[in-house]
């Protein structure tokens, strides 16, 4: 991991030289976009992954548009606020035209205040909190919300019409809100929930799961949790068997990555998702994404990856699309960015007034012994959900 | 510096040359602190150096309690976390100034850190690690009192630093001067305590707290006093942080972060003086952000472990101590009180 | 409701065991040298990443890695042992320093080698469930409560009657009359700390088999390790197992009666309360606190 770290850090200073030596002649035109990711910590893992699509991201923009490159500088901000701040404004120095932020909404608030400041846009798809674009900034953007995973998970819940369901929900931020937000959703829906939230420290689950087996004994447990805790929720549960029908879980949990490191685990569980495994891309723009990734990482797409590949091609559009009407230094990238409708593997992907993406809705992903079947909602769906199907 | 008026009596003349040398230092030293602004840093460049100056504020009360109080505390953060909500709640609820707001927090953390008080009857790992289960205890329960303090989901709309004067505060260069300013009486605050006779009252403590009991010399009420006053710092540089950065979640505020980080710039400042942790944190933190990171981008901390290792190992009394012994002249008693307060 | 208690009590011995085996050699270390060794958790994390290694890279069983974990593990307690020999001044808070320093290159060195993945068994044998009759369990956590019961015979056992054994105790509790009688004080703290070297060994993989590792990980064993040692007392073994056992059974309990979030919760306020009110710890013999 070092080893490419340096090698990146190293190919990006030559392209810089290259770029600097080169600028006289009519040689492509290279904008620099800033990075700042959680690189060390426990969030490393979401750092990394979203720093492969972003680099699979570039590559790509820069092959469609011979007169502008772009190129990414990254600073790791360890997961604290003051260093994503300061990594926004050396970026900013340092000539980045946008930035593109990391995780956490904690992180993501304070670091595009900043960049707001400096004027520069800032767009991420790790924060999701609903306060973020209540700020009003300008230069804000995002491409997934809380809302959009509420209502991914919501849909398919409410299809399969539970009598009951328990939602185990870690006290983390993001966890946190969507549980809440979820256990509106489904009472009005008329579902019993019962939400058991526990701290990011605890590792043996089997207390919670019994609780849920003897006392909720609900048709579905939902995990609002990361993967460490998806790991120790299905062991207890595989243990304990309560007598459900269905583990549903959210982000980073239907992933080719996740059945192969946890096979026993993973069988029949639905998490979020974008795209089928075996990758089956309706598009051109995916084929190549998840070709260029595997080359590039030798492994599966994951789904940050997804995520960050598609924030930072739309950033990347953005910016020659400004560089073209020679409007990137005078500010008009915010506008460019709002102009933004496209298709993804995300789905639509536009900007409203607050930066968010009014489109942004989910598919649930079922894992079906190594392969991910998209199961709801019923338009991306490719096949039937098996329910009650459990890993055990 | 200015506030030593209480020297005692018999050192009298060398007091006196010592406050005039003190005096240059000190005005040297505030001429240093004020060249980045004159210089005309970058905003990127003041960003860092106000949060080293916030790590520099809590390694100073961390050192406070390690020297003066003979405690070594392995959670800071609990007062950094409950003087950053408190700060931030009595803005954003109850509309307090901010700028009253964030002494307030600090008493705030004052008044916390009174359920410690149990905790002064234990020594060494006992004490340190108490103070971190504290830590541990008030990050659970803000992540708990979600009607108070907004849950894991945090505080984020509570007002930040004002314009006084015409002067913003908010900006980074004012963020910058207002944090300094705070590290300066702070340490002028422990400066004029180490002279006083409490200080030499706590000098005598830590070496024999048997003997000082024998000549009515009130250990615990000392110690007390010391904790409480650190709890205060760190609870005030807590509250400015808050301000400046805007956003708090339980898991920010009482991150292990700020127990660990004064550690190290206090150990590698030198945590017997009175400067060396400001510089230790200056220091330690603009190396580990702008060197190590660029040497190491992932995992950048283990430069800062073997750093702290070999300080420790090879000069235990840190960045002052080395000072001292290379520099006796200039140290004088600003940088080097502890070895001479010994002799 | 009693099958909820019952599931949670057995839950809370079982993982109580392998907190037990974690702090263990923490409490070794401190009775050897009244050094709290802030780096342990650090090496029993050290001892599950051998084990992911020996896993991962010849599809063995994790328990095939302690031998591996034993030389690895059993090398970095010596070189630390080396290092906080080196202190001459201010010895208690400077070790500290000095170990906690040492925690935070283990932890970045592991980061560097093995990445931040969440890392667990895979085998599927380990991770199975065994049931006694309405109670469950993984098969790993029964290994490792066997272990563990086994680990801690043996060195009450060594400590009892072995001559190192009966060093060790005289070295903690009175340094300077051992020296008198003709023992070595630095000898005897190296082997105590190779025997805690090799005690977090064990405990580093069957944490492995059955809970999830991480980089961060091992700062949050330390902090477990020192609570058990606390509830403990100074010098007892059946009360470091018992001071674990009862962490474990009130974190489970907490969670049972009343939040998981507050788990945690749980497990500080009966740490403080055993430091304030029963100073000697729950089991320990002598007073060493003042």
């Amino acid at each position: 991991m070092v080893g490419r770290t340096i090698v990146s850090a190293a190919l990006v200073f030559s392209l810089t030289v290259a770029a600097t030596a080169t600028e006289a002649q009519d040689a492509p035109k290279t904008f620099t976009i800033g990075a700042h990711m959680p690189l060390t910590g426990s969030l490393a893992r979401s750092g990394q992954a979203f720093t492969e699509g972003m680099q699979v991201a570039v590559k790509m923009c820069n092959a469609a548009s011979p007169k502008f490159q772009v190129k990414v500088d990254l600073i790791d901000d360890e997961s604290t606020p003051a260093k994503a701040v300061s990594a926004v404004e050396k970026l900013s120095s340092d000539g980045a035209v946008a930035l593109i932020g990391g995780y956490g909404s904690n992180i993501i608030g304070p670091a595009s205040d900043a960049s707001d400041k400096l004027g520069k846009v800032y767009i991420t798809a790790g924060a999701v909190s609903d306060e973020l674009t209540k700020r009003g900034l300008k230069t804000f953007f995002r491409i997934n919300n809380n809302a959009g995973y509420e209502r991914g998970i919501a849909t398919l819940i409410g299809d399969l019409k539970p009598a009951k369901v328990s939602i185990v929900a870690s006290t983390k931020e993001a966890p946190a809100l969507l549980a809440e937000g979820l256990e509106k959703d489904l009472a009005a829906k008329g579902i019993a929930v019962t939400v058991h939230k526990f701290d990011p420290a605890i590792t043996d689950f089997k207390p919670i799961i019994n609780k849920i087996k003897l006392q909720d004994k609900p048709d579905i447990i939902m995990m609002s949790a990361y993967e460490n805790d998806y790991v120790g929720i299905i062991r207890a549960a595989k243990v304990l068997k309560p007598n459900v029908k269905l583990i549903v879980g959210t982000w980073s949990l239907a992933t080719p990555k996740m059945y192969t490191e946890f096979p026993d685990l993973m069988n029949n569980v639905v998490g979020t998702s974008f795209l089928p495994f075996p990758v089956e891309v309706k598009d051109e723009e995916g084929r190549k994404f998840s070709e260029i990734y595997k080359q590039s990482y030798n492994k599966e797409i994951e789904y940050l990856s997804t995520l960050s590949f598609v924030e930072t091609m739309a950033l990347c559009e953005a910016i020659v699309r400004a560089a073209e009407a020679g409007t990137l230094d005078k500010g008009g990238l915010a506008a460019e960015m709002r102009k933004t409708d496209r298709n993804s593997l995300l789905g639509r992907i536009q900007f409203d007034e607050t930066g968010d993406n009014p489109n942004f809705a989910l598919s649930m992903g079922q894992h079906r012994d190594g392969k991910i079947v998209l199961v709801s909602p019923k338009s991306a769906a490719t096949g039937e959900i098996a329910y009650p199907a459990l890993p055990w | 510096m200015p506030v030593t008026s209480n020297a005692s009596a018999q050192a009298a003349p060398a007091a006196a040359s010592q406050r005039g040398r003190g005096a240059l230092i000190g005005a040297g030293l505030l001429a240093l602190a004020l060249l980045p602004l004159v210089a005309g840093a970058s905003p990127y460049m003041l960003g860092l150096l106000i949060s080293a100056l916030i790590l520099a504020g809590l390694a100073l009360s961390w050192a406070l309690l390690g020297n003066l109080g003979g405690m070594v505390s392995f959670g800071h953060a609990a007062f950094f976390g409950v003087g950053a909500y408190g700060s931030a709640l009595l803005a954003g609820k109850l509309g307090v100034p901010v700028l009253l707001a964030i002494p307030l927090g600090g008493l705030i953390a004052t008044v916390f850190s009174l359920a410690m008080l149990p905790a002064l009857r234990l020594s060494g790992p006992y004490f340190a690690l108490a103070i971190l289960a504290y830590a541990q205890i008030f990050r659970i329960l803000a992540t708990e009192l979600d009607w108070l303090t907004g849950g894991a989901a945090g505080l984020q709309r509570y007002p930040g630093l004002p314009t006084v004067l015409g002067f913003n505060l908010a900006d980074r260069a004012g963020s910058y001067v207002l944090v300094l300013a705070c590290v300066v009486v702070f340490a002028l605050v422990y400066m004029a305590l180490r002279r006083s006779h409490v200080g030499t009252a706590l000098r005598a403590i830590a070496d024999s707290e048997d003997a000082t009991r024998v000549v009515g010399v009130n250990a615990t009420v000392l110690k007390t006093w010391m904790l409480l006053l650190s709890a205060f710092i760190a609870g005030v540089f807590g509250a400015l942080n808050a301000h400046i950065i805007g956003f708090l979640e339980p898991d920010y505020a009482f991150s292990g972060i700020w127990s660990v980080m004064p550690i190290i710039a206090a150990v590698f400042g030198g945590y017997r003086s009175v400067l060396g942790p400001i510089f230790g944190a200056v220091v330690i933190y603009l190396f580990d952000q702008v060197i190590a990171k660029s040497l190491i981008p992932v995992g950048h901390q283990i430069l800062l472990g073997i750093v702290l290792a070999i300080m420790v190992l090879l000069a235990p009394n840190g960045l002052s101590g080395l000072v001292a012994r290379f520099l006796p002249r200039l140290a004088g008693r600003g940088l080097s009180n502890a070895e001479k307060g010994h002799a | 409701m009693t099958e909820l208690i019952l599931q949670a009590l057995f839950s809370g011995v079982l993982i109580g065991s392998v907190y037990a085996l974690v702090a263990l050699g923490l409490a070794l270390a401190f009775g050897a040298m009244r050094i709290i060794n802030l780096a342990h958790g650090e090496l029993v994390l050290l001892a599950a990443y051998m084990a992911y290694l020996v896993e991962s890279r010849t599809g063995l069983d994790p328990y095939f890695a302690i031998p591996l974990a034993l030389v690895v593990v059993a090398a970095a307690s010596f070189v630390l042992f080396l290092l906080v020999d080196r202190i001459k001044d201010h010895r208690e808070l400077n070790s500290l320093i000095l170990t906690f320093a040492i925690g935070i290159i283990l932890t970045n060195a592991i980061l560097l080698v093995f990445a931040s993945d969440v890392r667990t068994t895979a085998s599927p044998f380990l991770q199975d469930a065994v049931s006694l009759g309405d109670l469950f369990a993984m098969r790993s956590e029964i290994i490792a409560f066997v272990l563990s019961l086994v680990l801690m015979g043996a060195l009450w056992w060594w400590l009892k009657s072995s001559w190192y054994g009966r060093a060790v105790r005289a070295v903690s509790s009175n340094r300077g009359a051992a020296k008198l009688m003709g023992i070595n004080p630095t000898r005897i703290e190296t082997v105590s700390f190779l025997v805690a070297g090799a005690l977090a060994s064990f405990a580093g993989v069957a944490l492995y088999t059955m809970s999830v590792v991480q980089p961060a990980t091992g700062h949050a064993l330390t902090v477990k390790a020192f609570i058990i040692t606390v509830l403990a007392g100074v010098g007892s073994i059946p009360g470091v197992f018992l001071g674990a056992v009862l962490l474990g059974v009130t974190e489970a309990l907490t969670v049972t009666l009343a939040s998981s979030a507050l788990q945690e919760l749980a497990g500080m306020v009966l740490f403080l309360l055993v430091l304030f009110l029963m100073p000697n710890g729950l089991f320990g013999a002598r007073a060493r606190r003042g």
